[in-house]
């Protein structure tokens, strides 16, 4: 088994409210009104909450009523997760152009290993702006990706740079929209020491404790002797101490590159002919696609290699790097094809290897933007409900299909309780 | 492929679950409902509506609700009750109009 690539030194690039930056991405007009997600669950909840809706004092976690008597204007969203989670992979493989090391973390947030990039880049200013640039591409892909989209919807980054995990994001959070905030390398406690508590992952009541203890910034929790946070709070005061000293530098955990898939094919009697090397390709090609590695993956490299009939061998080797990957077997063909036509092997082909040496995350099939089990379960299910909703449709010839939300639950009369909202999956 | 993107949703598009349906009731001495009268619309085109009767087998439970006397009163008498065959379902009388309505419990 492989090993996962880490990296100590981190660069945490976070996009918050990123489903809801989604969906401005991909509707016009949408961010000059007050917006909010419905959550993904079943309690029909707001999830997440634009700032102009926010300015009229909606919050996430509100009922839909409670927010409209707020903000009679407000835009209701359905979420769609398969398209996040689609965003979030291509952002995914466009920082992974960057660096070999990239961890996800929730929706909207990954970090890249920059160890070693200083020899490629130059300082972390340079990585930096290296990142940048590849946030701008994915930016613009996404641009590209919705027909309608302007410029000023696409989604703002912020950027942290430091010594693990942590540091990285409290510098990311810290940061300007589209900015980066760098920690140099021996200063991660001084720059902790100024933050708020509330940069740790604590749960409420921790929170509260430490207010009430006047424990305002990590600075404060780290002068205080670990063993006493460690009494006070057990395990979770250790680590939460640690965190705020700047003492646990976590690195960043890079997901293994895939291996290549190779197919071959070693022929009975030496092969000169043209056709018949096309045929063998085709077959090849079929079989590597049907390997079950590649299922979630377009192909975007290709290597064809022959060896060669004769006591001194040889061989011949053609490699395409794929300028849109794809996962369909006569467009992985064509650019072999063309290269058998314009520069065949010099002898009969003993043997035929090809091999698929890189890949991109899938967009034909829905399971293919899936970046974990979860999200693979998820796009079945839509799938499946997509399928159910067309044969309903198309049997009764109308719209049938609600989501019943909650509109006032304790409404003491039964029919303000709950609300049916078209469902269109 | 993905999901085309969807417009957002209207709060104008909001339909009312569970609403009260019209129904006769026909009560006891006490003045609790003995049985209900109510039409079902089979469709059009085939016959138009068609009555049903049940008979109140028990009153489960019962309240009232005064709400909303500052905008447009509302003045309801509940009845839970369960009809013969077992099937439960909850009346109440609109205090303001006097009509009767039934629904799910």
């Amino acid at each position: 088994m492989s090993r996962r690539p880490t990296s100590s030194l981190a660069a945490c690039v976070w996009i918050p409210l990123f489903p809801l930056r989604c969906e401005e991405a991909r509707h016009e007009g949408l961010s000059a009104y007050p917006t909010a997600l419905l959550a993904p669950d079943t309690t029909r909840k707001l999830w997440q909450v634009s700032s102009l809706a926010r300015h009229a004092g909606v919050k996430p976690g509100m009922t839909v009523s409670q927010a409209i008597g707020l903000c009679p204007t407000l835009r209701l969203i359905e979420p769609d997760p398969v398209h996040y989670d689609d965003c979030f992979a291509r952002l995914l493989a466009a920082l992974n152009e960057i660096s070999p090391v990239i961890e996800s973390g929730e929706l909207g947030l990954a970090y890249v290993g920059t160890d070693g990039l200083e020899g490629i880049f130059g300082s972390p200013g340079k990585i930096i702006e290296a990142i940048k640039r590849m946030l701008e591409g994915w930016n613009v892909r996404m641009s590209e990706a919705g027909s309608t989209v302007q410029h000023s919807n696409l989604p703002t980054f912020r950027i942290g740079f430091a010594r693990g995990k942590f540091t990285a994001w409290v510098a990311a959070s810290r940061s300007k929209p589209d900015e980066a905030v760098i920690v140099p390398a021996g200063a991660e406690r001084k720059f902790l020491a100024s933050q708020p508590i509330a940069v740790l992952p604590l749960d409420t009541d921790i929170h509260s404790r430490l207010r009430q203890l006047n424990i305002r910034t990590l600075g404060a929790l780290a002068a205080l002797p670990e063993a006493a946070v460690t009494a006070q709070f057990g395990d979770v005061g250790k680590r939460l101490w640690r965190l705020a000293a700047g003492r646990i530098a976590e690195p960043v955990e890079g997901r293994v590159t895939l291996e290549p898939i190779v197919a071959a094919l070693t022929f009975f009697t030496p092969v000169g002919e043209r056709e018949l090397l096309v045929h063998s390709l085709e077959q090849l090609i079929a079989r590597a696609l049907n390997h079950p590695r590649r299922i979630g993956w377009r192909v975007h490299a290709v290597r064809l290699r022959a060896d060669l009939e004769g006591a001194a061998g040889g061989s011949w080797l053609a490699s395409i790097l794929l300028k849109d990957p794809t996962a369909d077997g006569d467009r992985i063909a064509a650019p072999l094809k063309i290269r058998l036509e314009q520069s065949p092997p010099t002898g009969a082909v003993e043997r035929l290897v090809l091999e698929f040496t890189a890949f991109a995350p899938g967009t034909a099939e829905l399971q293919l933007f899936a970046r974990d089990a979860a999200a693979a379960a998820r796009a079945g299910q839509q799938r499946a409900l997509r399928h159910a909703a067309r044969e309903v449709r198309m049997r009764v010839n109308r719209a049938t299909l609600y989501h019943v939300i909650e509109v006032q639950p304790w409404s003491r009369l039964p029919e303000r309780r709950y609300a049916l909202i078209d469902y269109e999956p | 492929m993905v999901a085309p993107a969807r417009a957002p949703l209207r709060t104008d598009r909001l339909r009312a679950v569970n609403e009260p349906r019209p129904v006769a009731v026909e009560l006891d001495a006490n003045g609790k409902p003995a049985a209900i009268r109510r039409s079902n619309d089979n469709g059009g085109g085939h016959g138009g509506q068609e009555e049903t009767a049940a008979v109140v087998e028990a009153v489960l439970e019962m309240w009232r609700i005064d709400d909303e006397w500052w905008r447009k009163l509302i003045s309801r008498r509940y009845f839970a009750v369960m009809l013969e065959g077992g099937s439960r379902v909850v009346l109440f009388e609109d205090l303001v109009t006097h009509e009767w309505f039934m629904q799910t419990a």
